[in-house]
């Protein structure tokens, strides 16, 4: 009896040993969205288990502040970081000068980059060095409800497909908010986002070649001017905060809004959307040259840090499943393209049949990969600069003081938003 | 005598063993902390690069209106929210001490209940709650006491309101429970003297439960003071990164965003705390010399 239950004994540790003993490979990536970026990384890993079952790619919602774990982490010397991670575009550069090294260089690991989007592999590059794997494009189009149009004695049919200027749009929308009440856009009033459209549809910039800040730029002076008429107008539904826009707009609060691609996932999410959103091109800002019908707003790219114990294996995943031309990478980026809008911007993926599909979730079935990647060949480059985030900020604080009346006039809105830039820089 | 040094001896060492953790634990997140911040305060940070600048942290501050205003709006925040939140949770310490006899439990559970909730759950409602098209705002339009919805978390002012209701719904019964504790330690034979001398209700209120309570008042005070210099959760949650526009931004708030969020700028994120730790140590003094006189005579 005794025995029997050394024996036991012994079994049970010997079993408690042994998953130690061949334990998988693992690897850990922080991204933030179910429906967008965590969908695409699952179907990545599952790409990759095929051929390396062994590895367990662990996938971790980082929707609180990720930029600011990853702040901690790097500041820490690495410690308490995953091995893989996604941000914005517009913080990598800032993340290369505060840490320098704190990435693998992917270039140097064999990845080609001449097969990606040439403006997502920019800000990326330091020298030589590549950092980042380009995961989506924000290919921005002015998203319009056809029922609200119709219910406004419109035809959407004179607006599915034009390259309309801005004051069509007004036009339009004052039309549609006589007749439905429904302001046109939807506007995240504290958040920069549909300014950085409009700035960067006309080819202007933010700063200049130098790095400082150049919000006096006639295109610039023009975005805000027409951001002031469809405020005061009331075409826009003004909400704080993301998860309240995302809520306006599924609740019907208004008419439309501005945003990238990277939307279909938070509109086919709701099932009563379906047949009333069409998407045209960015409107025009007439009067300033080299202005386009498109632009671009968010987009965010895979990290390996040089930290990370495993970075050789986190390397060969995203390579392999990102970077690298077989069936089964393409039919996977023809997979996250029609069911989270996640539209890569590795080159080659784009033969897929998804890219020309039309989606029956949309107005006519309208092909929306295939406009979109349309518009996005035609996006004027924004450079973003360390500083991205700082005049992010001061920007969209005097841009809502503007609105709310307690800046008078552009160019006082444009004085406040240098001051506060340069008080949270400390120049 | 040598066996009894022995002893004491040992005694002596279990001590210092029983409180050994605590002391690494002190040495490492406190000690440790404050000696390296003389060493931070002094240097203008950038990720992994800092440079010597002395005082210049300093100099910056008395540049910046961010973090100027940061201060001002704890002020206000202090100085409304406050008195408001005692003088609240007094009446409803009374309240519950004397006027309530049935459901006294399930009436301090609820007044309590707000300070353990999840900031984050709390928010998530109270941003539906308040949004232009929320519950709260189409009440008040059928009610017909506004003409247009007001702008709880969208306008600069009422945004203010907002973080001020907020936060006093959310310690009002924390501090009550304080209060309510205080209340029932007072010796009933003191109100019956009072009673039987003629002394009304709202006399007997503040002749014998204020000065009697002035201790805990006091505690409360401090507590709540150190506690708004401190706020961060409602306005980085509730009214989004100190929105509308900077309206909401609280030193703390603006401290975590120049370090984690904007610069990676530790120094002067440094220097900021000394500030707001000798505004919050100023502050505790004024009260203790205010509360505390009131309670020797």
């Amino acid at each position: 009896m005794k025995k029997a239950l050394v024996l036991a004994l012994a079994l049970v540790m010997a079993m408690a040993l042994i998953p130690g003993a061949f334990a998988q490979k693992k690897l850990t990536v922080w991204c933030w969205d179910p429906t967008f970026n965590i969908y695409s990384m699952k179907q990545a890993a599952a790409v990759y288990n095929k051929a390396h079952a062994d590895v367990n790619i662990e996938i971790v919602d980082m929707a609180q502040d990720i930029e600011a774990k990853i702040i901690s982490g790097l500041q820490a010397g690495g410690a308490g970081l995953p091995d893989i991670a996604l941000f914005q575009d517009f913080r990598i550069e800032q993340f290369e000068q505060d840490y320098p090294k704190a990435f693998v260089d992917l270039k140097a690991a064999g990845v080609d980059f001449s097969k990606f989007a040439p403006y997502k592999v920019g800000p990326m590059t330091v020298g030589k060095a590549v950092y980042g794997i380009p995961f989506d494009t924000g290919s921005t189009g002015l998203w319009l409800r056809t029922d609200y149009i119709k219910a406004a004695g419109l035809n959407p049919d004179s607006y599915y497909g034009k390259n309309l200027k801005w004051s069509d749009v007004i036009k339009l929308g004052e039309t549609v908010k006589a007749k439905t009440g429904k302001p046109l856009l939807a506007y995240q009033s504290d958040n920069f986002d549909m300014l950085r459209i409009v700035v960067q549809s006309t080819g202007g910039q933010f700063f200049n070649a130098d790095g400082s800040l150049n919000l006096r730029s006639d295109a610039f002076k023009k975005s805000l001017e027409l951001f002031k008429t469809l405020n005061d107008k009331g075409l826009l539904y003004p909400v704080v905060g993301w998860s309240d826009w995302v809520n306006a707009i599924n609740t019907d609060q208004s008419a439309g809004f501005l945003n990238a691609i990277w939307m279909v996932g938070t509109v086919k999410s709701r099932p009563e959307n379906k047949g009333k959103y069409m998407v045209i091109p960015t409107p025009l800002i007439e009067g300033v040259k080299g202005a386009a019908n498109a632009s671009n707003n968010g987009g965010s790219s895979w990290y390996v840090f040089s930290n990370s114990p495993n970075k050789a294996l986190a390397v060969d995943f995203l390579k392999s499943v990102w970077a690298t031309t077989t069936p089964d990478t393409l039919a996977f980026y023809n997979t996250i393209l029609k069911d989270a809008g996640a539209m890569g911007t590795y080159l080659p993926s784009q033969s897929g049949s998804n890219y020309t599909a039309p989606d029956e979730f949309f107005y006519k079935s309208q092909s929306l990969s295939k406009d979109f990647a349309a518009w996005m060949a035609k996006v004027p480059t924004l450079k973003y600069t360390p500083n991205y985030v700082p005049m992010r900020d001061a920007v969209a604080h005097a841009t809502l003081n503007y609105f709310q009346g307690k800046l008078k006039t552009i160019d006082e809105t444009i004085a406040a938003a240098e001051a506060e830039y340069k008080q949270v820089m400390g120049q | 005598m040598e066996k009894r040094g022995i002893y004491q001896r040992y005694l002596n060492r279990f001590g210092w063993l029983c409180v050994a953790p605590s002391i690494v634990l002190f040495c490492a997140f406190m000690l440790y902390p404050i000696l390296s911040s003389l060493y931070y305060v002094t240097r203008r940070w950038k990720g992994m690069s800092n440079t010597f600048i002395g005082l210049g942290n300093f100099a910056r501050m008395a540049k910046d209106n961010v973090f100027q205003n940061a201060i001002g709006h704890n002020f206000l925040f202090m100085f409304i929210q406050v008195p408001l939140m005692i003088f609240l949770a007094l009446v409803l310490a009374v309240l519950l001490n004397q006027g309530i006899r049935r459901f006294r439990g399930p009436v301090r559970l609820a007044i309590f209940l707000p300070a353990i909730t999840s900031l984050v759950v709390v928010s998530v409602l109270f941003r539906v709650l308040l949004q232009a098209n929320g519950m709260l705002n189409n009440l008040l339009l059928e009610a017909h006491l506004i003409s247009t919805p007001i702008g709880w978390l969208n306008d600069s002012g009422w945004a203010k309101v907002t973080i001020i209701l907020a936060m006093t719904w959310r310690w009002t019964g924390y501090n009550m429970v304080f209060f309510l504790v205080g209340m029932q330690s007072i010796d009933t034979e003191i109100y019956e003297a009072a009673e039987v001398d003629g002394a009304s209700k709202i006399r007997q209120f503040f002749r014998i439960t204020m000065p009697l309570l002035a201790p805990v008042i006091l505690f409360s005070a401090v507590t709540s003071t150190s506690g708004t210099m401190q706020l961060f959760d409602e306005p980085n949650i509730l009214t989004w990164q100190g929105g509308p526009a900077n309206a909401t931004m609280t030193a703390a708030l603006y401290i975590y965003r120049q370090a984690f969020f904007i610069n990676a700028d530790f120094g002067y994120a440094t220097a900021m705390s000394y500030i707001v730790v000798l505004i919050s140590g100023v502050f505790a003094i004024v009260q203790m010399r205010l509360l505390g006189d009131r309670r020797s005579k």
